[in-house]
C-alpha cells in the first residue's frame, strides 16, 4: 500500500511546483518580450570598465536590447537626476550605485521603487541560489536595494620590503615611531574610502588613536588612488591604508613585494558590498527593459561577469570563485564588521566621519 | 483748479530704435537669461536648507556652516598666495613670448607659437604626474641625475610643495593660455608707434615700457584678470602635489562639498560667491582703467604698417631661450607623458617589458570610442564657431560706446568665469530644462555646445573686445561713407582685421570643448557622449595610461585643427 502511494505523493507534491515554474516562466518570458520591444534600458552608475567592455555586448547579444550607461561620479549623477525630475523628466531606469549613494540619496530622495516584487527570473526567484537562502535586500524595508556582493575588504597593504609581517599584528603598531612620515591614506578630511578607513579606526580604537595615527604619525594624505599605490610599490610609504584592490594587485602580479591585510588582532576584518547596489528608478521610461536587466544583472551570467571583473565575492551560490583572491572571500565562523551595513552607513560612519573631520580640521 | 481737458487727438511720439538698440536689448535679455538665470538659481538653491525630496526651507544654515569650517579661510588665503604669485612670473614671460612672437623678427617665431598651442592643450593631470616622475625627492629622474653631482647632497627638487605648485603651473597651460591670448593683439599693433619711439630715440626696452605695454594694456590686464580667477579655481595641480604636503586650497574646499554625499550645492555655491566678490572688485578695477578716451588704436584707416623689431644678433639669442624654456618646462614632462602612454604602468620602468601599445589598441577599439570622436568634433566645431560670431559681436557691443548698460552686459559675460565648472553645469542643466527648448539641448550635441559657448563667454569676449579697442573708428566710418552696410562692414573689414583674434579664441574654444568634463557631464545622454567622459571614466577607473594615450589623442587633434585654422586665419587677415 505504502508503495503505491508514494508514487502518489511525489506526483501531488512534484506536479504543482512543476504548474507553478512553467507559470513563473511565461511571466518571464512575457518580461522579455516586452522589453525586447522597448528597445533599450537606461543605466546609471559611476565609470565602469566592466559594464562599458563586458555588461553592455553581454546583455545586448543575450536580449537585443540595448544598454545606454549614464557613467559619472554619484554627485554629478544625482545632481542631474533630481533636477531632470523637477522638470517633470525621467530619463534613467536602473541605478548601479555604490552603496552610500544608495543608502543616502537615491532611498533617502525617495527616488527608486521596490525591486523584489519585480525580481521575477526563475534562477533569480530561486533563493537557493543565494548564498544567505534569499536575495539580500539593504534597505530597512527589505525591498529597494540589492546587496548582491559581500567581499572582505583589505585594512592595509605594506610593502614588504620595508614592512615585515610581523611588525604589523594590531592597531597599536601603526604608532610605531618607525612609521612615521611612513604611512598614506586617501584624505580623511573629505568623503571617500579614507574618511571611511577614519571612520572604522575612530570607531574600533578611539579618538587618542586617530590622533596619533593622523596627527603624529604625519601619514601622508592624497585624492589620487593612483598615486597612493605607486608610493606603496616604490616604497617611498609603504604602509597604504586605504589604496584600492584593483589598483594594487596588478603590482602584486608584477612582482612588487607587496602584503595585503585584512585584519589585525584588534580589529576584525570587515566586508563590503562593493561595487554596487542594485536599484530600480521610479517612473522608469523603459519599466519592463529595466526589470529584465535587473534581473539578468542577478543572474548567473550577469553577476559572474562583475564577480570576476572587479574580483568582488558575489552572493550568489553558483558564481566560480576560483579565480578570486582567497583572502576576499568570507570564512566561516569569522564574525565581520560590515563596512556597508544600512545603519553605519546611513548614521554610524557618517557620526565617527564628522569626529574625524573636527579632530583632523581643527588641528 | 481743474485742467482744461485736452483737445484734439494725442499723438503718441514714435519712437524709432535704433539697430544698436535692438542689438543691445537681444544681447542683454540672452545673456540675463543664459547666465543671470543658473547664477540665481544656485544663489537661491544655497539657502534651502530642507533635506533631500523635502519642502524647501530657506536659511543661512549652508552659508553659515561653509565659512564656518575652520579651514576655509587658511584655504582661501592660500588660493590668494598661489595665484599672486604665479601671476607675475607668468604674465612677464607670457608677453615675452607673444612680443618676441608677433613683433620682432626672431626666427622660428610661427613654429614657436605652434609650440606654444600644443603645450596649451596638453592634458594637466598626466602633465604634473610627468613632473612628479621628474621631481619626486625619492625617484624624480632629475632628483637622481642632481644627486650624481660631488656637492648635492639629498634631493633638489620637491614637487610636493608651494614652489612646485608654482613651477608646474608655469610649465602648464596657465602660460600657454596667456601667450595664445596676447599674440594676436601684440600681431595686430602697427609698427607706426614703434618707429616713432625709436625715432624719438627710445632702446627696445624703453619702448616697450613706454609704448607697446601701454597700448596693449586692455588685453594684458584682461589676460591677468582671467588668469588670476583661473588661478583661484586651478584644481589638478593643487590636489595631486598640495594635499601631500598638507597645502589646501580653496577649490578643493568647494569641490569637497560637491562630492559629499549627497552632495552639499547650497555649501559649494556659498564658497563660490567668494568669486563673484573677487570679479566684481577687479573688474571695477578693470573699468576704471579703460574708462575715459580711446586711447588703445593701434589699427587706423590712415596706412598700417606690421613691419617687425628687429632684434639684431639678439634674435638667436632670444630664440634660443625661447627654445630653451619650452624644452625644459614642456617637451621634458612630454616626452614623459607619451612614454607614459606607451608603458604597462605609468612611470615604471623597472618591471619586466616595460612597455607596450595594448593602451592605445584598447583605447582605439573601444566601442564607444568613434561615435564619441564624432560627438566630440561636432560640439567643438559649434562650440568654436558660435562662439566667434556671438562674442565678437557682443564685444562690438561693448566697445561701440553707444551701449547704456555695457557695464550690465560685461559682467554677465564675466559670470561663467566665476563659477566652478560642475556648479556652471548644473546652473545651464536647471535653464535647459526650464524651457521649452529642452528638447532640442537636452542630452544632444547641440545643447553641450550651447552650454559649452556660455562657458567660453569671458575668455572670447575679453579677446574680442581688446582686439576692437585697437581697431580705429575711421575704418567704419570710411565704409560707411562708401555705402556699405554694417554687415557688409563687420564682415568685410572688421573681422578680417580680426582674424588671428577669431582664429586663437576659436582654436581655444574647441580644444577646450574637448577636453570639458564638467559641463558635459551633466548634459551627455548616451548618443551625445563626448571624448571628454570617456576620459572622465579613464580617470575614475585609474586607467591613467588609457587616459594618457587619450589625452594625446586630443591635443593631436587640436594639433590638427591648429594648423587648418592658422591656414585660414592668415588667409582670412592677409598675413
Amino acid at each position: 500500500m505504502r508503495t503505491l502511494f508514494a508514487p502518489l505523493f511525489v506526483l501531488l507534491w512534484i506536479a504543482p511546483s512543476a504548474a507553478q515554474t512553467r507559470a513563473s516562466e511565461k511571466e518571464w518570458n512575457a518580461v522579455v518580450e516586452a522589453a525586447k520591444k522597448e528597445g533599450k534600458v537606461v543605466v546609471a552608475g559611476s565609470p565602469d570598465p566592466v559594464m562599458r567592455n563586458e555588461i553592455i555586448p553581454k546583455f545586448k547579444e543575450r536580449y537585443g536590447v540595448a544598454v545606454e550607461f549614464l557613467a559619472g561620479r554619484s554627485s554629478e549623477i544625482s545632481a542631474r537626476v533630481k533636477t531632470e525630475r523637477a522638470a517633470g523628466i525621467y530619463s534613467v531606469d536602473v541605478y548601479l550605485a555604490g552603496p552610500d549613494t544608495t543608502a543616502t540619496t537615491l532611498y533617502a530622495d525617495k527616488i527608486i521603487d521596490p525591486l523584489k516584487p519585480l525580481l521575477t527570473m526563475p534562477e533569480v526567484a530561486d533563493g537557493s541560489k543565494w548564498k544567505r537562502g534569499k536575495i539580500w535586500f539593504a534597505d530597512p524595508e527589505e525591498s529597494f536595494a540589492v546587496r548582491a556582493f559581500s567581499s572582505v575588504a583589505t585594512l592595509m597593504f605594506i610593502n614588504t620590503d620595508q614592512v615585515k609581517l610581523e611588525e604589523m599584528r594590531a592597531a597599536k603598531d601603526l604608532l610605531n615611531a618607525k612609521w612615521r612620515g611612513k604611512i598614506s591614506t586617501e584624505d580623511p578630511t573629505t568623503t571617500g574610502s579614507g574618511a571611511n578607513a577614519a571612520a572604522r579606526f575612530y570607531h574600533d580604537q578611539g579618538e587618542e588613536f586617530v590622533r596619533k595615527l593622523y596627527l603624529d604619525q604625519k601619514a601622508v594624505r592624497t585624492r589620487d588612488r593612483r598615486q597612493m599605490a605607486d608610493w606603496l610599490a616604490r616604497g617611498t610609504h609603504p604602509i597604504c591604508l586605504s589604496c584600492r584592490e584593483d589598483d594594487v594587485r596588478p603590482l602584486i602580479k608584477e612582482g612588487f613585494k607587496i602584503l595585503e591585510i585584512f585584519s589585525l588582532t584588534d580589529m576584525p576584518g570587515s566586508i563590503n558590498g562593493s561595487p554596487w547596489m542594485l536599484t530600480l528608478a521610479d517612473k522608469a521610461p523603459n519599466p519592463k527593459a529595466a526589470q529584465l536587466f535587473a534581473n539578468w544583472i542577478l543572474s548567473r551570467e550577469g553577476l559572474g561577469i562583475y564577480a570576476r571583473g572587479y574580483g568582488s565575492v558575489g552572493l550568489r551560490t553558483d558564481i566560480d570563485e576560483s579565480n578570486l583572491n582567497p583572502g576576499n572571500l568570507p570564512k566561516k565562523g569569522i564574525k565581520y564588521f560590515d563596512d556597508t551595513d544600512w545603519s553605519w552607513i546611513v548614521s554610524g560612519r557618517q557620526e565617527y566621519r564628522d569626529k574625524v573631520w573636527k579632530l583632523l580640521k581643527g588641528k | 483748479m481743474s485742467l482744461p481737458a485736452p483737445t484734439g487727438v494725442f499723438v503718441r511720439p514714435r519712437v524709432r530704435l535704433r539697430p544698436i538698440r535692438v542689438a543691445e536689448i537681444v544681447a542683454l535679455l540672452f545673456f540675463a537669461a543664459a547666465m543671470g538665470l543658473p547664477l540665481v538659481f544656485l544663489l537661491v538653491g544655497s539657502f534651502n536648507l530642507a533635506s533631500p525630496g523635502q519642502a524647501a526651507i530657506y536659511g543661512l544654515g549652508n552659508w553659515t556652516s561653509a565659512f564656518s569650517d575652520p579651514t576655509t579661510l587658511s584655504a582661501l588665503w592660500m588660493s590668494f598666495l598661489l595665484s599672486s604669485v604665479r601671476l607675475i612670473p607668468a604674465m612677464i614671460i607670457a608677453v615675452i613670448f607673444a612680443w618676441l612672437i608677433a613683433r620682432t623678427d626672431m626666427p622660428g617665431g610661427n613654429a614657436i607659437e605652434f609650440i606654444c598651442w600644443l603645450a596649451f592643450f596638453i592634458p594637466d593631470f598626466p602633465l604634473t604626474l610627468a613632473w612628479i616622475l621628474l621631481l619626486d625627492p625619492n625617484y624624480g629622474f632629475l632628483n637622481l641625475l642632481a644627486q650624481k653631482l660631488p656637492w648635492v647632497d639629498g634631493p633638489l627638487f620637491n614637487p610636493y610643495s608651494f614652489w612646485g605648485i608654482v613651477w608646474v603651473h608655469t610649465s602648464a597651460g596657465g602660460i600657454w593660455f596667456k601667450v595664445i591670448l596676447l599674440t594676436p593683439v601684440f600681431r595686430r599693433l602697427g609698427a607706426s608707434l614703434e618707429e616713432a619711439a625709436r625715432v624719438a630715440g627710445a632702446n627696445t626696452v624703453a619702448m616697450l615700457r613706454r609704448v607697446t605695454l601701454p597700448v596693449l594694456a586692455p588685453m594684458i590686464l584682461a589676460v591677468a584678470v582671467l588668469s588670476f580667477i583661473r588661478g583661484l579655481q586651478s584644481f589638478n595641480t593643487e590636489l595631486l602635489l598640495g594635499i601631500p604636503a598638507g597645502i589646501y586650497v580653496y577649490s578643493t574646499r568647494i569641490y569637497d562639498y560637491i562630492r559629499r554625499e549627497p552632495a552639499s550645492y547650497g555649501e559649494a555655491t556659498a564658497l563660490g560667491s567668494i568669486f563673484i566678490v573677487v570679479l566684481g572688485a577687479l573688474l571695477f578695477l578693470y573699468w576704471r582703467f579703460l574708462s575715459g578716451k580711446r586711447k588703445f588704436t593701434v589699427v587706423t584707416g590712415q596706412g598700417y604698417s606690421v613691419a617687425r623689431v628687429k632684434l639684431g644678433k639678439w634674435r638667436y639669442v632670444a630664440m634660443a631661450g625661447c627654445i630653451f624654456y619650452i624644452a625644459v618646462m614642456t617637451l621634458l614632462p612630454l616626452i614623459f607623458l607619451v612614454i607614459g602612454s606607451f608603458m604597462r604602468r605609468y612611470g615604471f620602468f623597472n618591471i619586466s617589458s616595460p612597455f607596450t601599445l595594448a593602451h592605445w589598441q584598447s583605447l582605439l577599439s573601444d566601442p564607444i570610442f568613434l561615435v564619441a570622436l564624432k560627438n566630440s568634433l561636432l560640439i567643438a566645431t559649434m562650440t568654436s564657431v558660435g562662439g566667434i560670431f556671438l562674442y565678437s559681436a557682443v564685444a562690438y557691443l561693448l566697445v561701440s560706446r553707444r551701449m547704456v548698460a555695457a557695464p550690465l552686459l560685461e559682467g554677465l559675460c564675466w559670470l561663467p568665469h566665476i563659477l566652478p565648472g560642475i556648479l556652471l553645469g548644473l546652473g545651464i542643466l536647471w535653464l535647459f530644462l526650464a524651457t521649452p527648448l529642452r528638447f532640442i539641448f537636452y542630452g544632444t550635441v547641440w545643447g553641450i555646445a550651447m552650454a559649452l559657448m556660455l562657458g567660453d563667454s569671458p575668455v572670447t569676449t575679453q579677446a574680442f573686445r581688446a582686439g576692437f579697442m585697437q581697431l580705429g573708428a575711421d575704418l567704419e566710418e570710411a565704409a560707411r561713407v562708401t555705402g556699405a552696410s554694417w554687415w557688409y562692414t563687420y564682415r568685410k573689414i572688421l573681422l578680417p582685421l580680426l582674424a588671428p583674434i577669431a582664429g586663437a579664441v576659436g582654436l581655444m574654444n574647441f580644444g577646450g570643448a574637448l577636453t570639458s568634463i564638467s559641463i558635459p557631464v551633466l548634459l551627455y545622454s548616451h548618443q551625445s557622449r563626448p571624448l571628454a567622459i570617456l576620459l572622465l571614466e579613464y580617470s575614475v577607473t585609474g586607467e591613467l595610461e588609457r587616459g594618457a594615450a587619450l589625452g594625446l589623442l586630443i591635443t593631436a587633434i587640436i594639433c590638427a585643427m591648429m594648423l587648418i585654422g592658422r591656414k585660414l586665419g592668415l588667409r582670412l587677415s592677409g598675413m
